[in-house]
């Protein structure tokens, strides 16, 4: 039978390929990473791109949600201090209603329920970072301000009924504000400005009509169960968003080692691939110098 | 009867057929390293033997030249796989210069630049971010700036695949003169060939044409059909006539739609070259198929992201109150117009961050729901039916699938070839073992006959001395 006399050059051709794999198998080793073109792992460089969205996303929603937690801790302790600030104005409204005090004491009743309703309008205008919490959507402006024209005086709200929401990567929202008119400006016995508003018109001139002073004292009560209800609201998201960020957080562990021993050379088996691919390198090289010296030989072996 | 005389010119005749055998073996061997010779065989050929008185008496041999150890079978199929192997290889380094572009994000920091997968992450990220504080500037700020990473990757990997384009334009029209150039010297070797040696093997003229053919084969898909007198009639794969009755067919190009185009006679044959085979058939390929594809993923997804969050963008009240309208939309990004030419053209156009219009219609600047409806176009299916990132992790695995199956069919085709080259060499090629053989073999005969001459002349001394010791020897 006859052979191909350039066998050696095709045994060269195996080297090369040989010499090739060593070369992706040592940058394999060097980067650490297993799938460096597309070709490698079509289904693995598709996945990947998936896992680094969702890794990326949990880590803006984590970063998203240290924002937001101090914009909703200065909202909770505003409305703690609402709170406090209006158990005082209710029982300095009981005392002056019991009809025990002189003129100028009721008056001076009246004024400290004012400064009350200053306090309670400066806490409803709190900012956080310049935005105003309490105005909706117009964040731009102070939302609340009261107007002594008339009495009693009306304190007006410019804010919106807008609620801001903060989206999960599952999808699920979470509430970040209450509007202030739901809050300070509830309907009927629900709203604290009006019923502190009508305490101090009820005592700025000394003499107390006890019926419509104790029926706006029950208001004020009514309003603070309502601001407590509302601060519920705030309370949640906090839970909410601190349970969020650790169900996120650990997501994106799982996530990340996912992704890592997608993209990851395996050490141990790259290795014994490289050690398999210098065997069988130094085996064709052995092959080739025995040919050559085979090859030579019939001809040498004539007599000159 | 046959006379010592005859017996001596006999000899003669021997020696001078060795003589000639020894030049074919060493032609061999001289040509053991030239590309394409085909090894030659002595052609031994017996004297017409002489009849005398009814009997035959034989009259030595005689070396007629030699023969080419030519499988013309072989040959085809080699040249045809060979066609194949150029094809998917020319192929296969197009597609790893594509998919080059598109190397997998292998860390998870978001700050890795150049992957798209993590620049359309990033920018609708933004949005999320912003929903946390509206007005703030700097976040803001992110979401153009993210914008312009995707906008400026997109559209230099467009700008790249363009020019990977052009290139491959410029290459397959180099291949182009070059075929023309082959299929002209086959059509003269095919007349000399005709001429020389119309029935029979015509030796080196024949390994040139050989040589060219299989020079040819790389280039372009070809078929081979024998013609009378030992021509060769080729035509393309797909049946257009290239060389015939020693004159050949140009391949002419000529610009069409931005691309060049190959004719032949005056027909357009670019798509049929494109399938045919050979490095042309990879460059076309390549070139009108494969990059078209990428570049159309790409126009689609910098598409429909562009409309689908310009759209959004202007349905919202940016943060100096202004609702977007269409006389004076809030854009972010260039407006496409057409699918086509969406990647290569895509860039940011917004360059005030308080334009982001986060806000509901007509809502505060510090209302957030336009930036959680921006945010959601990100898993919203904008890009035919699928979100943008499922679309780009789509592309990104087609494209490494198409070019792991180019790659295995170029290893294949390889092997092949491998094959089929050994085959014909073992039957064509110069084994030099074999000319030892052959030349030991005519040494031995040579001398053999040289001793028979000597023997003979001895003899014819003692004949013309009849017995006795004379001056005759």
């Amino acid at each position: 039978m006859r052979v191909d006399p350039s066998y050696v050059s095709n045994l060269v051709n195996s080297l090369d390929q040989s010499q090739a794999n060593e070369q992706q198998l040592s940058s394999e080793l060097s980067s650490g990473v297993s799938i460096a073109s597309l070709s490698q792992n079509p289904v693995g460089a598709g996945e990947n791109v998936l896992l680094l969205n969702q890794i990326q996303q949990d880590d803006s929603f984590t970063q998203s949600s240290n924002l937001v937690t101090g914009q909703l801790q200065v909202a909770d302790s505003a409305l703690g201090s609402v709170v406090s600030e209006l158990t005082q104005a209710i029982s300095l409204a009981t005392s002056a209603n019991n009809g025990t005090l002189s003129s100028s004491d009721v008056k001076s009743v009246g004024n400290q329920i004012a400064g009350i309703l200053n306090e309670v309008q400066s806490l409803a205008n709190s900012s956080y970072q310049g935005q105003y919490i309490f105005a909706g959507g117009r964040t731009s402006a102070a939302p609340f301000s009261t107007s002594t024209g008339s009495s009693p005086a009306v304190t007006s709200y410019k804010g919106d009924e807008g609620v801001n929401y903060l989206e999960m990567p599952n999808g699920q929202k979470i509430q970040l504000n209450v509007p202030g008119s739901q809050i300070f400006l509830g309907s009927g016995a629900n709203s604290v400005f009006g019923a502190l508003n009508a305490l101090v018109a009820d005592y700025a001139s000394g003499t107390v009509n006890s019926g419509q002073a104790v029926s706006d004292t029950e208001s004020l009560s009514t309003a603070l169960n309502y601001v407590s209800q509302q601060r519920v609201t705030i309370d949640n998201s906090m839970t909410q968003l601190s349970a969020a960020s650790g169900a996120v957080a650990s997501q994106q562990t799982q996530l990340t080692a996912a992704q890592t021993s997608l993209m990851q050379a395996d050490i141990p088996t790259v290795s014994t691939q490289l050690s398999l691919a210098e065997t069988q390198q130094t085996a064709l090289e052995d092959v080739i110098a025995q040919l050559d010296s085979v090859s030579n030989s019939l001809f040498s072996k004539m007599p000159n | 009867m046959g006379t010592i005389n005859s017996a001596l010119s006999l000899m003669n005749g021997a020696l001078d057929a060795d003589q000639s055998a020894l030049s074919v073996v060493a032609n061999n061997v001289a040509n053991a390293n030239t590309t394409g010779y085909t090894e030659e065989t002595p052609n031994w050929q017996e004297n017409q033997p002489i009849e005398v008185n009814g009997i035959s008496i034989g009259s030595g041999v005689s070396e007629t030249g030699a023969t080419s150890q030519r499988d013309k079978v072989l040959e085809q199929r080699l040249d045809q796989q060979q066609q194949l192997a150029s094809a998917s290889g020319v192929r296969l380094t197009a597609l790893n210069n594509i998919q080059a572009l598109f190397t997998p994000d292998s860390g998870s920091s978001s700050s890795t630049a150049g992957d798209i997968g993590s620049d359309i992450t990033s920018f609708f990220d933004s949005f999320s971010s912003l929903e946390a504080d509206p007005t703030d500037n700097s976040l803001r700020q992110n979401v153009l700036s993210t914008a312009s990473t995707l906008a400026g990757d997109i559209s230099s990997a467009a700008a790249s695949l363009n020019s990977q384009r052009t290139a491959l334009d410029q290459e397959a029209t180099g291949v182009a003169s070059q075929v023309n150039s082959l299929t002209r010297a086959i059509a003269q070797l095919d007349l000399q060939i005709q001429s020389a040696s119309a029935d029979a093997d015509a030796g080196t003229l024949e390994d040139q044409r050989q040589q060219d053919l299989s020079q040819l084969s790389q280039l372009i898909g070809i078929n081979q059909v024998t013609t009378e007198n030992n021509g060769l009639s080729i035509t393309t794969t797909s049946g257009q006539l290239l060389v015939s009755e020693g004159s050949n067919q140009q391949l002419t190009t000529g610009t069409v739609n931005g691309v060049t185009d190959f004719f032949l006679g005056g027909t357009d044959v670019t798509s049929q070259l494109a399938t045919g085979g050979g490095q042309l058939g990879g460059y076309l390929t390549a070139r009108d198929q494969d990059i078209p594809k990428a570049l159309s993923s790409l126009d689609q997804l910098a598409y429909s992201i562009s409309t689908a969050v310009n759209k959004q963008n202007n349905t919202g009240t940016d943060l100096n109150s202004v609702t977007g309208s269409v006389a004076n939309p809030l854009y972010i990004f260039n407006d496409p117009g057409q699918v086509a030419g969406s990647a290569a053209a895509m860039t940011v156009t917004m360059t005030d961050p308080n334009q982001i219009a986060a806000a509901g219609a007509g809502d505060g600047a510090g209302d957030n729901s336009n930036a959680v409806d921006l945010f959601n176009l990100g898993s919203g299916t904008i890009v035919n039916g699928q979100s943008p990132i499922n679309s780009y992790s789509n592309f990104v695995s087609t494209l490494g699938s198409t070019v792991s199956e180019v790659q295995s069919e170029n290893t294949a085709q390889n092997a092949s070839v491998t094959q089929l080259q050994t085959q014909n060499n073992a039957f064509s090629s110069v084994n030099l073992n074999d000319e030892a053989a052959a030349m030991s073999k005519l040494e031995t005969s040579y001398q053999a006959a040289s001793q028979v001459f000597t023997m003979l002349n001895t003899i014819m001394a003692s004949a013309l001395n009849l017995g006795m010791q004379t001056t005759v020897s």
